[in-house]
């Protein structure tokens, strides 16, 4: 990657969402919003709701499904300049092998992001990333097929995410992406519903930063592997502060929704600092936090 | 569809009570914006509320060297309430034009226009440029409120259309129920196709819509309104099921607002 500012998965569509918006060829990569074997629906609205400093979601992981995914959106990608992550997830084990094995074939696809936040049907809806053994064999499903760089994306939802990190670098992951959304709710109180239909969803934005920098840190320390820090960031000084804390990466995400040029700002935001510190290379300001 | 801009408010004023009439000094090209497209705001610089806010776009017209776009809305919550507070001089941050507006062939004679409350903005938009742009059509509106002091657009209504109705919920002025209600007095005269139908209004009076159509021939097309995060087909929040869509989600911000009455799945 040409510099370290990714996008969010969920939140940059399939990239071309994007063309009038922002000029894409700056950005280190584009990471897609999730696929899985068959087409999903998503969940009814409403499925989106603001909360202070961020925003909750239940849009329920529609996307197009990894056959149509591979057929009308990876031809536009392909003419892009950042790297292409394609975001994966699966109902069981299995599926996240067949997925990954059906995206060795597609040609553009730069590496694999392996989203383990969702709820595992076969062990009644438990998520995968909540428990160190299932996201070990769920990293290890994907690394034996793919040729690809498995990424593995981490949720917060756990009382330890360094376990599960340690699992799963312990299964092949390349890299590791944190966090996913913090699972929240907001009720209605005038007609005493809660305001998204799924009841709860997925919190992002600002209001997550200090719980996913404390999250990469405290990951940093644990594993070997690179680590990429997502959440809440909305500015190049958000981006240095993971960067600092030893993430190798950043990924924006919800702050696309209120600037949608805001991926630019960051990455221009990181190389001044860069230049005011005399700083030549960004990897002498990765992990230097003091402590 | 274009890069946000920060736009200079040009002047705001309350109309009815809680109603607010914002004009925006906005670039050239906001002028081609269609009737039912929107536009995203925020505050320039403001960090809370969080979201920008989806508003109908009222109207857009030249004024001198400069395009003023007009926004007319009332306050419901803290992105009004905040929206609200901005004056003459203040900064927005807009994206826009967006989504799909009205159809309108030019081979319609009649065009009726069935508003609930602050769905009357986006219709009054249309209404101006039928006026402008279709010789001799005849403009009929339905307009629907709470009370006699809460009919939204009114004034304006009145200049552009042939004739407005009236009803309130509570019988204050005009007729005593419904809009739909009102409007289904008259629709045996509305079933040829050089009518079209156009509304927008909550959703339970979509739904009333709807149903009374399912026998009338007429074309109609409806704008709805759903939470929205970014308003430009990213984030997938504001989903609304469609009938020709294999009964699946589309995206109100992109695939509409405007669309089929027939083809919104309104029950969820």
């Amino acid at each position: 990657m040409k510099n370290p500012v990714m996008t969010s998965s969920g939140t940059f569509g399939y990239g071309e969402e994007y063309a009038d918006y922002l000029d894409i060829g700056r950005l280190g990569a584009v990471v897609v919003k999730g696929l899985s074997l068959q087409p999903k629906e998503g969940n009814p609205p409403p499925r989106i709701m603001e909360t202070a400093a961020g925003m909750l979601n239940a849009v329920g992981l529609q996307n197009v499904g990894v056959e149509a995914f591979i057929e009308e959106k990876l031809p536009y990608l392909r003419t892009i300049d950042p790297a292409v992550v394609v975001n994966i997830f699966g109902n069981s084990v299995e599926e996240y092998g067949r997925i990954a094995a059906i995206l060795n074939d597609a040609d553009g696809v730069d590496a694999l992001e392996v989203n383990i936040s969702c709820p595992n049907v076969k062990e009644g809806g438990v998520a995968f990333g909540s428990d160190p053994i299932l996201a070990g064999e769920v990293t290890r499903a994907v690394k034996s097929v793919s040729r690809l760089p498995v990424i593995v994306k981490l949720t917060p939802n756990v009382t330890d995410i360094t376990e599960i990190a340690r699992s799963v670098e312990t299964a092949g992951a390349d890299a590791l992406s944190l966090i996913n959304t913090l699972t929240g709710m907001s009720i209605d109180i005038e007609k005493r519903i809660p305001h998204l239909k799924n009841i709860t969803g997925g919190l992002s934005g600002p209001a997550i930063k200090p719980v996913a920098l404390r999250m990469v840190w405290e990951t940093v320390q644990a594993v070997s592997v690179p680590v990429i820090g997502v959440g809440g960031i909305m500015s190049a000084s958000d981006a240095l502060e993971f960067l600092i804390a030893g993430a190798r990466a950043i990924q924006i995400g919800t702050a696309h929704f209120l600037d949608p040029s805001a991926a630019a700002h960051v990455i221009d935001g990181i190389e001044q600092y860069l230049s005011e510190h005399g700083i030549d290379d960004i990897r002498d300001l990765i992990g230097t936090l003091r402590t | 569809m274009k890069p946000d801009i920060c736009a200079t408010v040009f002047s705001q004023r309350e109309t009815i009570k809680r109603h607010f009439l914002l004009t925006v000094t906005v670039p050239a090209y906001f002028g081609e914006a269609l009737p039912g497209q929107f536009v995203m705001v925020r505050p320039q610089g403001c960090a809370a509320p969080f979201l920008s806010r989806p508003f109908s776009i009222y109207s857009v017209q030249p004024r001198g060297d400069d395009t003023c776009l007009e926004i007319f809305y009332q306050v419901v919550g803290e992105g009004t309430e905040k929206l609200s507070k901005l004056a003459a001089g203040d900064l927005l941050s807009i994206r826009g034009p967006l989504g799909r507006g009205f159809d309108v062939p030019s081979s319609c004679k009649t065009i009726v226009l069935i508003a609930g409350g602050i769905g009357a903005a986006p219709l009054s938009f249309l209404a101006q440029r039928c006026r402008e742009e279709m010789d001799g059509v005849e403009l009929m509106c339905y307009l629907g409120a709470g009370t006699a002091e809460s009919l939204a657009g009114l004034k304006r209504l009145e200049e552009i259309c042939t004739e407005v109705k009236i009803s309130t919920d509570d019988g204050s002025r005009g007729y005593h129920g419904l809009v739909t209600g009102l409007f289904e007095k008259d629709m045996d005269r509305y079933t040829d196709d050089t009518v079209r139908i156009y509304s927008c209004g909550p959703r339970a009076m979509l739904k009333n819509l709807q149903a009374l159509l399912t026998d009338n021939r007429a074309s109609c097309q409806v704008s709805l309104e759903e939470r929205m995060a970014c308003g430009f087909g990213a984030c997938l929040g504001c989903a609304v099921r469609i009938r020709s869509h294999g009964g699946g989600f589309v995206r109100v911000c992109t695939e509409g607002p405007v669309f089929d009455i027939r083809d919104v799945e309104f029950s969820e």
